[in-house]
């Protein structure tokens, strides 16, 4: 078990590793930090300016030394203009050259500033976190149940009306992205033009107070998506377990039929389901993208749209750790988990 | 209302002048209140040069309490003098107040300062601070404060301070700072000020959102950090891109409320919906708005649907598509001019902006300014346009024109667009988010920047086509145009400065620097009972007539 962990969170720490390289390497290459010296100096400054300016602030080492910065494994830029005053990485107001630390990246849990929000990235991921934490908790609170309920209602009997009405259901909601279904439910419930106006187009009050009215949509548009999709798989492995043998002694031996679903089939079904939602999680993300952008609900995904935007150097590399993470982490949940489920599965 | 009549005892010669040329029907009544009110003349005054009172205020019956939320981008704070966003001041505005303010019938009127006086050819002008103001630290307002606020718009060496356009007639061009002797500290409410030219436009500056006073303390960066103002609010929350809150200061006694009246609101919140209209209109279906901060286009009718109250205001507001003359294939007069020649401006009304506004004749001149002299209508002319196009060795060039993501720009942009292909010239369109639009608008080749109104039609040319200022996006750059523009600023009789202005857009219009398709009408639309936010033509939000029926 430790040996499995230990190698599951190195895999972990070279991916996220990887990724945020190469998310460095992107937003670092030339066009893109003229843009991040004109964003902070102004659109109108000349080329040798621009140059001056990069150099000043360290922009001009190699790409890799500076991701060593980043990361904190490499000391801190610093540069000491003609008249002596020193600036550096790792310098700033509240902490002058004299007591300011060699190393401030990532491992010192110095995430770096903002040029969008003009905030400590920690700051800014923290309160996208937070609200897109709160969304994804409803969100899995509607699917989650929805989803296996409709799935195994479909699936205990194969090929009945039920069964096909769900399915058709499941698969429709797959079928439709998040950025149709949004404005399908907005003009549908939210604006004037149906007039019934039922619920909010908006989210952004919700950021401060949930409310039914301005929650419902963004969740349900996040929540039918991936809903369908494991009803299907709820389906497909109770279709199976309902044809196994020991059903079928089941029910020669007069067990009754709600009894055979609840007490013989239903947890031998769950299994697959629970890895398929597991990896919901990283397909989640991307919904919340897409969601919060419509509904202008300012969680994660909005601020990577934003980061992104802009070329936020900084900020745009706090989210990708951070999204590796929740990606690596439900995966690991979701193998631990596996084995808890089915005794039959051991780990090593 | 309160009003200090000092000035009226004593009316500037050329105000009494422009009383008559209004009679004369030779100057519209909004423009003689803007020219009158910039000479010291106060707008009660003004009214009576004319021989009519000053219209009543609506807000006897005013109410307090409540918050207002408004739909505006929040953006990231920086030293006043370098807003270059309306955004930014009027947020800041709950603290950080003006010396003048500019009003919706275009009359100025004091408010950090009591009155002013000018001498007869514009060149002197006495300030009078108003006495019994105090920042919200305690400190008293001085006419040191107006002298050190005025002396840092003049410092033109600070990058991207667009005051210093605005007061060059004080600033020395040798050290691009205040001219010594310019700004004079009398006594501790007066401060005069001595102009090396005459200039009519110093005092309608300063009611420009940059142009914000300052306390001694501030020393750059964001100004909400430390708010320390005149004004009735406070910020509590800045959050970038998020939300921006002001809350009424109760422990600073603001000298407007028994001047002006107000402020009646107890807050006010600014909330972030980028740049889509069609978010706006699901914030206010969703009540989580009560106005919005400009409506647009066919938003403005939707709006009306959706029973919220449009408030109008005309104004000399445009999109300027324009050519940066540094850059390839536009450095070519007769390629800008052939672009010019295959656009029809009233079908870009029409069709970018659903006809609310009137056409515009390419050289940023507005027919409500003073001094706008009327040119000989624009020809169209699509087929002379290829051949111009194909003459200059550009027949197989395609050409690009960039525009923000917005409603009414782009779709402007686009019916441009459609027009030059029509006349057989390719082109394509490139349409980039507000975020990473504005990083480079003054560079881009050809591309659309909205321009808001400024009072006179002087201003807007010295700030955005002179030679080498900040905000010179065309880079155009012409001795000539330059040399008609001073002597314009100079010349106190609209009638007279109307000549030079003809000449100036002649050139306008024969350089080819822009495509200006038309003049927009700005709306606001605001929820049953928001009361006094009314749109204003330069946007400017005054919050203390804000108020909310109860």
């Amino acid at each position: 078990m430790l040996r499995f962990l230990a190698s599951r969170i190195l895999t972990m720490i070279l991916t996220a590793l990887c990724l945020t390289f190469i998310v460095f390497f992107l937003t670092n290459l030339g066009p893109n930090l003229e843009k991040v010296a004109k964003s902070e100096l102004g659109a109108r400054i000349t080329d040798a300016e621009v140059e001056s300016w990069l150099t000043r602030n360290g922009y001009m080492q190699p790409v890799v030394l500076r991701y060593g910065e980043w990361l904190g494994v490499v000391p801190g830029f610093t540069h000491e203009a003609d008249d002596g005053a020193v600036t550096g990485r790792c310098i700033d107001a509240e902490t002058p050259a004299e007591v300011a630390p060699t190393f401030c990246g990532v491992l010192q849990g110095d995430w770096g500033y903002s040029t969008v929000f003009r905030r400590d990235v920690s700051e800014i991921v923290a309160r996208g976190l937070g609200l897109t934490g709160k969304l994804m908790f409803w969100v899995m609170l509607v699917m989650v149940p929805g989803a296996l309920l409709i799935g195994v209602l479909a699936g205990m009997r194969e090929g009945s009306r039920t069964d096909r009405t769900l399915s058709t259901l499941s698969i429709v909601t797959t079928a439709t992205p998040e950025y149709v279904s949004g404005v399908v439910f907005i003009t549908v419930f939210a604006s004037s033009a149906v007039g019934l106006k039922w619920l909010n187009g908006s989210a952004t009050s919700a950021m401060d107070d949930i409310t039914f009215a301005n929650f419902t949509l963004p969740v349900l548009t996040i929540a039918l998506y991936g809903m369908g999709y494991i009803a299907r798989m709820t389906r497909a492995s109770m279709t199976e377990v309902m044809t196994a043998q020991y059903i079928r002694t089941a029910r020669l031996k007069g067990v009754s039929f709600p009894n055979i679903v609840m007490k013989h089939a239903l947890r031998n079904a769950l299994i697959a389901p629970f890895t398929v939602i597991m990896l919901q999680f990283p397909w989640l993300l991307n919904g919340v993208v897409i969601v919060e952008t419509l509904f202008n609900y300012k969680g994660f995904g909005w601020t990577l749209v934003e980061a992104a935007g802009n070329n936020d150097i900084e900020l745009l590399l706090g989210v990708s750790v951070v999204s590796v993470l929740v990606v690596l982490i439900t995966q690991l949940i979701s193998d631990i988990g596996y084995v808890y489920l089915n005794p039959r599965i051991r780990i090593s | 209302m309160t009003q200090h009549f000092r000035n009226a005892e004593k009316v500037h010669p050329a105000a009494t002048l422009y009383a008559t040329e209004e009679k004369a029907g030779k100057l519209d009544r909004r423009e003689f209140l803007t020219r009158a009110t910039a000479l010291g003349v106060t707008a009660p005054a003004a009214y009576g040069l004319l021989g009519l009172s000053s219209p009543a205020k609506a807000e006897a019956h005013a109410t307090s309490g409540g918050t207002l939320r408004m739909q505006m981008e929040t953006k990231a704070l920086k030293d006043p003098r370098l807003f270059d966003w309306s955004e930014m001041g009027n947020f800041a505005r709950g603290w950080l107040e003006y010396l003048v303010e500019y009003n919706g019938d275009g009359s100025l009127r004091g408010m950090l300062l009591e009155s002013w006086e000018a001498n007869e050819d514009a060149t002197e002008f006495t300030l009078n601070v108003r006495p019994g103001v105090t920042w919200n630290n305690g400190d008293a307002f001085t006419a040191e404060d107006v002298a050190r606020n005025i002396t840092g718009w003049c410092d033109s060496s600070v990058e991207g301070n667009s005051m210093a356009a605005r007061m060059s007639s004080l600033i020395d061009a040798d050290t691009g700072m205040a001219r010594e002797g310019a700004i004079t500290v009398v006594d501790d409410l007066t401060v005069k000020l001595t102009l090396n030219a005459p200039d009519i436009t110093v005092i309608v500056g300063m009611a420009d959102y940059p142009a914000s006073i300052v306390h001694s303390s501030y020393a750059g960066g964001d100004p909400s950090v430390n708010p320390i103002g005149t004004g009735p609010y406070l910020p509590t929350q800045n959050d970038v891109g998020v939300k921006q809150i002001l809350v009424k200061n109760t422990d600073h006694t603001w000298w407007g409320t028994e001047v002006y009246g107000g402020p009646y609101l107890d807050s006010i919140e600014y909330i972030d919906y980028g740049t889509d209209p069609s978010a706006f209109l699901a914030a206010a279906e969703s009540g989580e708005i009560d106005a919005t901060y400009q409506t647009t286009g066919d938003f403005v009718d939707i709006f009306d649907a959706i029973g919220f109250n449009k408030t109008e205001a005309i104004t000399s507001a445009t999109l300027a598509i324009r050519f940066n003359q540094l850059q390839e294939p536009f450095d070519n007069v007769e390629v800008r001019r052939a672009m010019q020649l295959a656009v029809d401006n009233s079908v870009i009304l029409e069709l970018g902006y659903n006809g609310l506004g009137t056409t515009a004749e390419n050289h940023h001149v507005c027919p409500i300014h003073p001094e706008y002299a009327e040119l000989a209508p624009l020809v169209v002319d699509p087929d002379g346009a290829a051949a111009a196009i194909a003459e200059a060795g550009h027949a197989d060039t395609e050409f690009e024109l960039i525009s923000i993501d917005d409603a009414w720009q782009a779709a402007s942009c686009d019916a441009v667009a459609a027009q030059i292909r029509d006349a057989g010239i390719n082109i394509k369109r490139t349409v980039l988010p507000g975020s990473t639009f504005w990083n480079d608008w003054t560079k881009y080749p050809f591309s659309a920047t909205e321009w808001n109104m400024r009072p006179l039609g002087v201003q807007v040319l010295a700030l955005a086509y002179k030679s080498g200022v900040a905000w010179n996006e065309t880079a155009f750059a012409n001795a000539e145009f330059d040399a008609l523009l001073a002597r314009a600023m100079s010349i106190e009789n609209a009638e007279a400065r109307s000549e030079v202005m003809a000449e100036i857009e002649t050139i306008m219009q024969n350089e080819g620097v822009l495509i200006q398709p038309y003049w927009r009408s700005l709306y606001r639309h605001t929820a049953a009972g928001v009361m006094g936010a009314d749109m204003h033509p330069t946007f400017e939000h005054h919050h203390y007539k804000w108020w909310i029926e109860a």
